[in-house]
């Protein structure tokens, strides 16, 4: 578990410890702590534009102790399976997520930042936010319980989620993620227990999956 | 969070929240340590309080750099902060990155407030933008009262 501080206070010393700049998106429970939805968080999830930063960034946190992990201890199986999978490197308690361009096929926007973090040492680490929207889809993709869970912390704080962008995005991505749009029905009708989401957004989920058939 | 977002002065927050002004004040000043609360104002000023439901942090970035020094204001596109140090030199880079106009008219003006010549042109080499650096410094001396250049960087 990390908290609020010690993330930054990390972030800013592996900044001390790059070779190069490097800018990177932040997702998960990294991004739900920059946007203030919790304070803690079991990993650190980041996704670089290129493997070359991703590497640039390896280097920076093997000198601090960091180790390479399986990543199986993590993922469900049939996440395994596909190309772009994760690097994950751990030190104690602390874990990094490392994605590159793209989580389980969900391609990241480096363009639609919300809010932008930089943080200067030696060289500098940049790590952008996306809007709440995509961080509800992207824990969609993970599909795991405490992703769920995560996304039930956002809908409950904030009543102004765009679901009309959100299914829209999903369509979008549904060439490159042909899951996306079960795992973010299945997520929606548990929220629905919780907040309103109009039929509608449920009816255009149906009818593009309907479509691909 | 239980309370409202929005804007409150002391005394419609002890109304709206059926307080006392000096349980108000006391609540307030809890919320603004948690994070909850921005203040504006104080001294002549009438004090304002922005109440939010999720922890806002104040940002130290480029729009409040180019708002501070700026005449031009700028609305943020996103929420910038900054953990190190980070100038005029820096915003001005960041502004010729972000491109559009109106950032960089209301960059022009930080030429002014650059302490560190030799910090900005690295920062542009490193960038690969020395060039529209220079094109921009020679709009801005064109257009507005600018602080001479050393002259070897304009080589």
């Amino acid at each position: 578990m990390i908290n609020t501080q010690d993330q930054e206070s990390l972030l800013k010393l592996i900044a001390d410890y790059l070779e190069e700049d490097i800018t990177c998106v932040a997702i998960g429970g990294t991004a739900m702590m920059f946007h203030g939805y919790k304070n803690t968080t079991k990993d650190i999830d980041l996704v670089f534009k290129n493997k070359n930063d991703r590497n640039v960034f390896i280097k920076a946190i093997e000198k601090l102790g960091y180790s390479q992990k399986s990543i199986s201890i993590v993922y469900k199986k049939d996440k395994l399976k596909l190309e772009n999978k994760p690097l994950i490197y751990s030190r104690g308690e602390e874990r990094f997520d490392l994605f590159v361009k793209d989580v389980f096929g969900f391609e990241v926007e480096f363009e639609e930042i919300i809010q932008r973090h930089d943080f200067i040492g030696k060289k500098e680490l940049i790590i952008f936010t996306i809007q709440k929207e995509y961080l509800i889809l992207l824990k969609s993709v993970t599909s795991r319980e405490k992703d769920y869970e995560d996304i039930e912390t956002i809908v409950k704080i904030d009543k102004n989620i765009d679901w009309n962008f959100i299914v829209d995005e999903a369509i979008n991505k549904k060439k490159s993620n042909p899951w996306i749009l079960i795992d973010l029905e299945k997520n929606m009708q548990r929220l629905k227990k919780i907040t309103f989401i109009k039929k509608e957004f449920f009816d255009r989920i149906y009818k593009a999956e309907e479509l691909t058939k | 969070m239980k309370f409202r977002e929005g804007k409150y002065t002391v005394e419609k927050f002890a109304l709206d929240y059926h307080l006392t002004r000096q349980s108000a004040i006391n609540l307030l000043s809890k919320l603004k340590k948690q994070g909850y609360v921005i203040v504006s104002g104080g001294g002549k000023q009438k004090r304002i309080y922005n109440v939010y439901k999720l922890k806002k942090r104040v940002t130290n970035g480029f729009y409040d750099i180019v708002n501070k020094y700026s005449p031009k204001k700028l609305n943020p596109r996103f929420e910038h902060y900054v953990n190190g140090s980070y100038n005029v030199e820096n915003a001005i880079i960041d502004g010729i990155k972000i491109g559009d106009i109106r950032t960089l008219d209301a960059v022009m003006y930080l030429f002014n407030h650059v302490k560190n010549w030799k910090k900005l042109f690295d920062l542009a080499k490193k960038n690969n933008l020395t060039n529209n650096l220079i094109k921009l410094y020679k709009k801005s001396r064109a257009s507005i009262k600018c602080r001479k250049i050393p002259k070897r960087y304009m080589k």
